[in-house]
């Protein structure tokens, strides 16, 4: 584990003082005093060092917000506010490597290949507090559509990544608001809205008035 | 267009409610249009953001020319309003789109984090996430340290940028309604735009309600918050928690007159000793701002917006107020040149023309200067002046912008005093704090 650490923090400066990735796997490992092979015990690639730091500072945003004393007191809607802001706030420190992996990432659906190990973790959270906003009342669970609330959020979570990488105003302010506005958003949709209200109506009538629906 | 004038003519808003119903259907509106705006760029990702400042722009303007007539006029008039203008966006940007969603809790988190290095629990004993109050670009947290009680006003992010922004959207369409040229209007816009821009800067909010509340100390009835400048930040600010009722409560509870002439009194007090001792002013005397304290004296809160008054403008302009000044027509001209509101190049019966009517303007803005005691209930004061507006709203002369660009706020600042005066029904003696007028030599 020390040693994968290790690797993290020495592909990450080499990254940021030379602008590009180290230019073999070999002559890397043999910076670090690796054999080649032996680099191979610890990462496939490049691309998968990458990965773990990114899954590595998600999973500290996750347990700072956590270990939080509002935590529990938190509704879904502000746990997962705080989630990207602890986050985004972490990534501060990270900016320079942040900007080089996204730029330099290939994509796959849509998401850089690099998120591809945070995604998961990020799911895994989302879907959580999801549950227990539905749970609790806060948000709407509706059929077929509840389970896709986590990949909203997902989206979401592109989004403001993208913002921030764009962002250019003093302390990331603009991101801020792109997280307190987007997430209000979200979450009123997860709600329940005058659009469950109308479906709602609409199958009471359909079931009651009498009227054959033309649909 | 010609038709359209007439319909908005037609249908002007006449009370304050009306009025602001204006501002928040427009902000409706504008709200709006950027989620048209965005929808259709979903759709087609070349669209640019011409159109969408187009459709705000116009909102805007539309529910600025309903304002139009009368209020706008006077306004004008007295170069306050080019202040309409500033409070449609002080009202539409920092209120009507900011007073909607409140910061919520984590955000609050992340402000403290940001500028505190903790949270707020670890700042303060006790911290409501719950907000109590919104203030015009920001809201107010209560909190504890030890049994003190404290006000925390935490600022939305990105408030300065979208004032500039929004200043410079409007621009093409206030000049068209003002009918000032664009070169005249951007020295007013720009006045607006350092105010407003100012009242962002929570530091130097700190710094300026510290020397203010001090420099008043000695004033009668008049009680300020303690500030706390090593607990407040870019975008928080923490006071002491200040008991009372805003004025409409106050004002509910009945308070005999004599109750009212005291804080009535402290407000003018409050007001000319800044204006001719300090030589800059709180010029937002707005209700809220102000709180009256159980033991029934006057609270102020918010020094956000200060204006300060060069010599240039404070002596041609209060030289005005003396009584007997507009006898002496040779010193009251050679104010008006210095103040602009007679230009160079006006021709004699120009000159004549400005002369008599701001001459007359003035003296029925200053009455309650040159009265010694002034009961501020009557309103036949205040008709007179909206009559007077009236008549020159029909007057084309009247249709260029005159008057330095410090006018926007003083005249902002006198008129609101007397307004909040009025609704509280005070008599004041106006002669306390007399302002000073430059010795010839």
């Amino acid at each position: 584990m020390e040693i994968k650490e290790k690797l993290q923090d020495a592909y990450i400066s080499y990254v940021l003082i030379n602008g590009e990735q180290p230019k073999s796997v070999f002559v890397f490992a043999k910076d670090n005093e690796l054999a080649e092979e032996d680099f191979y015990n610890y990462y496939a690639s490049f691309e998968a060092i990458e990965q773990d730091i990114w899954l590595n500072l998600l999973s500290l945003a996750v347990n700072e917000v956590k270990a939080q004393e509002v935590w529990p007191q938190y509704s879904a809607r502000e746990k997962a506010l705080s989630l990207f802001y602890s986050f985004f706030e972490l990534l501060k420190s990270r900016r320079s490597f942040v900007v080089f992996s996204l730029n330099g990432s290939t994509k796959t659906l849509g998401s850089p290949r690099v998120l591809d190990k945070l995604k998961p973790l990020f799911e895994s959270f989302s879907s959580e507090i999801l549950l227990e906003g539905i749970e609790s009342g806060e948000l709407m669970d509706r059929a077929f559509i509840s389970r896709k609330y986590k990949d909203a959020l997902w989206m979401q979570f592109g989004f403001v990544l993208n913002f921030w990488i764009k962002d250019s105003s003093s302390g990331f302010e603009k991101t801020d608001e792109a997280i307190e506005k987007g997430l209000t958003v979200t979450f009123d949709l997860f709600q329940r809205s005058p659009l469950d209200n109308i479906f709602e109506y609409g199958k009471f009538l359909a079931k009651n008035a009498g009227i054959k629906m033309p649909f | 267009m010609s038709e359209n004038t007439r319909k908005e003519q037609d249908s002007i808003p006449t009370s304050k409610i009306e009025r602001s119903t204006q501002f928040v259907k427009t902000g409706f509106k504008i709200g709006g249009n950027y989620v048209k705006h965005y929808s259709k760029k979903l759709f087609n990702p070349d669209l640019s953001k011409d159109e969408l400042n187009e459709s705000n722009a116009a909102d805007i303007y539309e529910s600025l020319s309903q304002l139009k007539g009368s209020a706008l006029k006077v306004a004008q008039m007295l170069s306050m309003d080019k202040n309409i203008l500033p409070k449609a966006y002080v009202n539409q940007f920092s209120q009507s789109q900011y007073n909607a969603p409140p910061l919520s809790g984590p955000l609050i988190v992340q402000t403290f984090r940001k500028y505190y290095g903790k949270t707020p629990d670890k700042v303060f004993d006790k911290f409501d996430l719950k907000s109590t109050n919104a203030a015009s670009i920001g809201q107010v947290h209560q909190a504890f340290l030890g049994e003190k009680k404290l006000a925390v006003k935490i600022q939305y992010p990105g408030v300065g940028d979208s004032i500039s922004s929004d200043l410079k959207l409007v621009k093409p369409f206030a000049f068209r309604l003002l009918g000032m040229s664009e070169k005249e209007l951007d020295v007013y816009m720009r006045e607006v735009e350092e105010r407003l821009l100012e009242e962002t800067d929570y530091e130097l909010e700190v710094r300026r309600s510290l020397k203010f509340s001090q420099a008043c100390s000695a004033l009668e009835n008049v009680v300020f918050p303690e500030y706390y400048p090593e607990l407040s930040s870019k975008r928080t600010i923490t006071m002491g928690w200040l008991e009372g009722l805003h004025l409409k409560e106050y004002l509910q509870t009945d308070p005999s007159q004599e109750e009212r002439n005291k804080i009535g009194q402290a407000l003018w007090d409050f007001y000319n000793f800044q204006e001719h001792e300090l030589r800059a002013v709180h010029a937002d005397p707005h209700p809220g701002n102000f709180l009256i304290t159980p033991e029934g004296k006057l609270g102020i809160i918010d020094f956000g917006c200060i204006k300060e008054l060069p010599d240039d403008f404070y002596y041609p302009f209060f030289s005005l107020a003396l009584k007997g000044a507009l006898n002496d027509k040779e010193s009251t001209l050679k104010a008006f040149r210095e103040l602009e509101m007679i230009l160079p190049k006006d021709s004699p019966q120009q000159v004549e023309f400005y002369y008599e009517n701001f001459s007359e303007m003035i003296a029925l803005f200053t009455r309650p200067y040159t009265s010694g005691i002034f009961d501020f209930s009557k309103t036949d004061f205040f008709e007179q002046i909206y009559a007077y507006g009236d008549r020159m709203a029909r007057m084309p002369e009247f249709k260029q912008a005159r008057g330095v660009k410090h006018f926007i706020y003083i005249n902002r600042t006198n008129f609101g005093l007397y307004n909040i005066l009025h609704e509280l029904k005070a008599t004041v003696k106006t002669d306390t704090y007399p302002p000073h007028i430059k010795k010839e030599s």
